[in-house]
């Protein structure tokens, strides 16, 4: 069974590193932080599973077949595995080079990742397409139409769209970044999807920077931080989009990058890593990466003026807050100091809610289950506000309102804060 | 391949298609766990409950395959690894807590659930469960139970068996049993107590019910620093001449010292030599009139700082490098091997000696955690398997090491078990009568030898594919050591 029999595997270039794999001692203490695991039960959908078989596959054990492939795409890359890794073990950076690998001659559903792809590439990371893209989308979310479909009860055989809608909020005006360098000392990243969908929570993001004293500006020409791609195996696009990025906050002048979405935010602290092979971006990399900051760190180390909520909030971890950036306790702390405002914890508000991307687009069924956890959860404790800090586990958490049967309301970070 | 298509077709009768795994790439992972043994299963099947366990053993004896239990594989002596291959039974989806009761302090979970599930279902009562691996987070009731697994803080509360009360298992040949008893004083032959830590060789327990006990009023950390291990070693053996039982006494040595700085930073001064934890709990005023024993104890053994914490962050903290330790010489050397012996206390600063010296004619550096109150060494050999030979070597200076806790009076393993790993050792302990007489009981539960082969006694032969561990080492690779 040599991996000739998969042509190109492993590729010279991104394949997982072969140190990065070695220091996986198998001790198994990461298994039940692993949602996948936590559901299945099976080991071949755990990190060490995962890590092992990448092991296998680079050692040409095992050729690269479609249950290898399986068991790698059901992964969430929410890196709760690589937080509780005592060995260290860069899981996120070896499942994006075992994924990079199925580029090469996938097993199976080959035109389904070059459709995936093909989106990526030409509307995620092009803003005008993107918006163009989604100008109807923000239209249906608040026209009569939608709740006549709701009601209806049409939606439910529309598969991936129905899906969709669920997660869907309501979006209020895009928020593009059109400021120029210099305009401020703190510059925020508004992101792809974020801008056009979240614009409330950018406009409240530059409100509450205010408040705590910064100048804040959002400098135009950034797009898409390029996780997405890098998630899905194209390291190649997420480079090109990396490049792109730091020219434009090169030239804005700003110290600080302020990022307000935790996946965002966890892919341009690691931009130094991802270039690294990259004489020419490398050491930029490094530099833009020091300068990123997520948006609740950023404000613990400042004075803001607290603000008022009343209701019971219940805070829902990021995983690449979390997990990727090590940060829990800003949020929380940020969102305790509110006025009026009861914190309450819930069981596993630190385990992935199954929105991972475009995850719950590909694999509906495990996101569907763990959605499935978090409405159980918010129908026990039945909290007035839920918030969270990255827009695709926003979009989860309002069709699992809407699961839990309970009313209510889904913020931003940002948008928690920002009310006085 | 040992399971036919028969027996195939048999396990997911009992269990149903989606619970048995047998595509080569489903069962890779099986083949291993925290340690360095290999050897790839035919099938790995996940009984739901206790009758379909009893099937599904019923079912490979009667096609004469072996079997071999398995919880979360964070096993450090080869325990569930299918050394004859076969059939792997994992608890993975018996995971239920079956009722706590809190006014008997029992839990009656299945074996699957994770250690430390039992302690956060149990903290709503006011209780937890004592013995605290170090692998708790992960490690099962079932896999604790088959090695009598230990923990920092079972110094003074006692191990796996001082908490079990009893259980219902499957034996080896397919008979369910009740063990021990349901309340705290069994009568007769104590069998749960052999089948704890029999090491899934004698069957596969399905229901346990374990004591809970209250969580203390008071617990105060120590964390006192010291020039060299002497020191530390003269205060332990102070401590507990003193009359104090710690709840936890745990002692680290200088390299391991600075791997848990470089990775954790923990704030130890640079030049320490050596750390101990000391952690006292109880009613207030007892621990308060302890901990100035304890402080008086380390101070005139030469301790240079003591740092006292009372807060459940401020604890963490101190507990955070030993907690970490192990995992972070991963980034001081690109492999460890870690060694589970014991010896009497009274031998400890001796034994150390050897097992430097040891370690040095090998040209390994050595990092060394203790559970020194109960006399429990792990030292760990670093070194680079990249290194042509390195690998032979270093087993055999973890043999020698063993063979010294063995003549200073010790014992094999503390917690971790013999396994596959350490059963060509035990000729070193006892007789071939005694060996004779644990076959014989070995027996008693049904087992003639295929029920998780080739673990604990030495096995002249029939292991043939894993027939020595340097073939195996060879095929683990890189950094396949814990
Ligand atoms: C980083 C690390 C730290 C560790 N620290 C400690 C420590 O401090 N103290 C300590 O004692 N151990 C420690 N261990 C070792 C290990 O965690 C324990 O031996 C644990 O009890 C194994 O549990 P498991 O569920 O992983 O069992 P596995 O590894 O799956 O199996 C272990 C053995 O139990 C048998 N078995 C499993 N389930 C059952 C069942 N239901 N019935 C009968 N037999 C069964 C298996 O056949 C096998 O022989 C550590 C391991 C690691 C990786
Ligand atoms: S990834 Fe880390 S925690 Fe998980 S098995 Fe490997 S070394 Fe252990
Ligand atoms: S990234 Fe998340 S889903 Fe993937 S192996 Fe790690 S814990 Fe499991």
């Amino acid at each position: 069974m040599a991996a000739s029999e998969t042509p190109g595997w492993p590729l010279a270039e991104d394949a997982p590193d072969t140190a990065d794999l070695a220091k996986c001692v198998h001790c198994g203490l990461c298994v039940n932080a692993c949602p996948t695991y936590a559901i299945t039960g099976l080991e071949v959908e755990s990190p060490r599973g995962r890590i092992h078989l990448a092991r296998a596959v680079a050692e040409e054990r095992i050729p690269l077949t479609e249950a290898v492939q399986g068991h790698w795409e059901l992964c969430l890359q929410c890196r709760a595995c690589e937080a509780v890794c005592p060995s260290g073990v860069p899981y996120g950076r070896i499942m994006e080079r075992a994924r990079a690998q199925l580029d090469a001659a996938p097993p199976s559903k080959g035109w389904e990742r070059r459709l995936r792809r093909f989106a990526l590439r030409n509307v995620i990371a092009r803003p005008r397409v993107l918006a163009a893209l989604l100008a109807p989308v923000r239209w249906f979310a608040r026209s009569p139409l939608r709740g006549l479909l709701r009601r209806s009860g049409v939606l439910r055989f529309t598969g991936p769209l129905g899906r969709l809608e669920a997660q869907l909020g309501r979006p209020g005006r895009p928020y593009r970044p059109r400021d120029n360098a210099g305009d401020g000392d703190v510059a925020l990243f508004t992101g792809c999807v974020m801008s056009e969908l979240f614009g409330d929570a950018h406009r409240a993001s530059m409100r509450v920077l205010e408040r705590s004293g910064a100048r804040a500006f959002a400098p135009r020409g950034q797009g898409c931080c390029g996780a997405l791609s890098a998630h899905d195996g194209d390291l190649a696009q997420a480079r090109r989009l990396a490049r792109a990025n730091i020219a434009t906050f090169e030239a804005s002048g700003a110290e600080t990058i302020v990022v307000n979405s935790a996946g965002c935010g966890a892919a341009m602290k690691e931009y130094g890593e991802l270039l690294a092979g990259d004489p020419d971006s490398a050491d930029r990399a490094e530099a833009m990466a020091a300068r990123v900051i997520d948006f609740s760190e950023y404000l613990a180390g400042r004075d803001l003026p607290a603000g008022r909520l009343e209701g019971r909030i219940a805070y829902q971890d990021a995983c690449h807050l979390a997990h990727a950036q090590g940060i829990s306790a800003e949020p929380r702390a940020l969102l305790g100091a509110l006025d009026g405002c009861e914190l309450v914890e819930t069981e596993g508000a630190d385990m992935c809610c199954g929105a991972a991307g475009i995850y719950s687009l590909i694999q509906p069924a495990m996101s569907g289950e763990l959605r499935a956890r978090k409405a159980a959860q918010f129908r026990e404790h039945k909290p007035d506000v839920i918030v969270t800090a990255n827009p695709g586990c926003q979009m989860q958490y309002e069709a699992a309102v809407r699961e839990a049967g309970i009313e209510a309301r889904v913020l931003h970070l940002a948008e928690a804060l920002d009310s006085e | 391949m040992t399971v036919s298509a028969g027996l195939l077709q048999a396990l997911r009768d009992v269990v149903g298609k989606e619970h048995v795994l047998h595509k080569p790439e489903d069962l890779l992972v099986y083949e291993l766990d925290g340690t360095i043994d290999r050897s790839l299963p035919d099938a790995v099947v996940f009984p739901g409950n206790t009758e379909e366990v009893q099937a599904v053993v019923r079912a490979c004896n009667g096609f004469d395959v072996p079997v071999t239990p398995r919880g979360a594989g964070t096993g450090l002596s080869g325990g569930a690894v299918p050394t004859r291959q076969g059939v792997v039974l994992a608890t993975a989806r018996m995971r239920r807590i079956l009722d706590v009761d809190p006014v008997e302090r029992t839990a009656t979970v299945e074996p699957g659930v994770p250690n430390i599930q039992l302690s956060e279902i149990a903290a709503e009562h006011g209780l937890f469960y004592a013995p605290d691996p170090s692998s708790q987070k992960a490690c099962t009731i079932g896999g604790n139970v088959a090695e009598n697994a230990g923990g920092p803080h079972c110094l003074a509360l006692g191990v796996t068996t001082n908490h079990v009360i009893g259980m219902e298992v499957v034996t080896a040949s397919g008979e369910v049993e009740w063990l021990g008893s349901h309340g705290p004083d069994p009568v007769g032959y104590d069998l749960r107590g052999v089948f704890i830590g029999s090491e899934g060789t004698l069957g596969i327990a399905t229901k346990v019910v374990v004591r809970l006990v209250p969580v203390p009023d008071t617990v105060v950390t120590l964390l006192a620093i010291f020039d060299d291990v002497e020191s530390a070693s003269e205060t332990v053996s102070a401590v507990i001449g003193a009359g104090l039982v710690p709840a936890a006494l745990e002692m680290m040595d200088r390299v391991t010292l600075q791997a848990a700085e470089a990775g954790l930073r923990c704030g130890y001064p640079p030049d320490a030599g050596a750390v101990l934890l000391i952690e006292l709990d109880g009613i207030e005023e007892v621990v308060r009139g302890q901990v100035t024993q304890a402080r008086a104890a380390c101070n005139e053994h030469g301790a240079t700082e003591i740092r006292t914490a009372t807060e459940p962050a401020e604890r963490e903290l101190l507990w955070k490098g030993r907690k970490g330790a192990i995992g972070a010489l991963g980034r001081i050397a690109p492999n460890y091997y870690l060694l589970d012996g014991v010896v009497p206390r009274s031998r400890l600063v001796e034994t150390m000696g050897e097992v430097a010296r040891i370690s040095e004619g090998y040209g390994f550096p050595v990092a060394n955690v203790f559970h020194a109150g109960d006399g429990n060494l792990h030292p760990c050999l670093l070194f680079d398997e990249r290194e042509p030979g390195t690998t032979a070597r270093v087993l055999e200076a973890g043999a020698a090491i063993m063979r010294v806790c063995v003549e200073a009076g010790g014992a094999l393993t503390g917690e971790h078990g013999v396994g596959f790993e350490k059963n060509r050792f035990m000729p070193w302990l006892y007789s071939e009568t005694d060996l004779e007489n644990m076959r014989r009981v070995r027996g008693v539960f049904g087992n003639e030898g295929a029920f998780n082969p080739c673990k604990v006694l030495p096995e002249g032969t029939g292991c043939g594919e894993m027939a020595h561990q340097q073939g195996a080492l060879a095929a683990a690779g890189p950094d396949a050591y814990v």
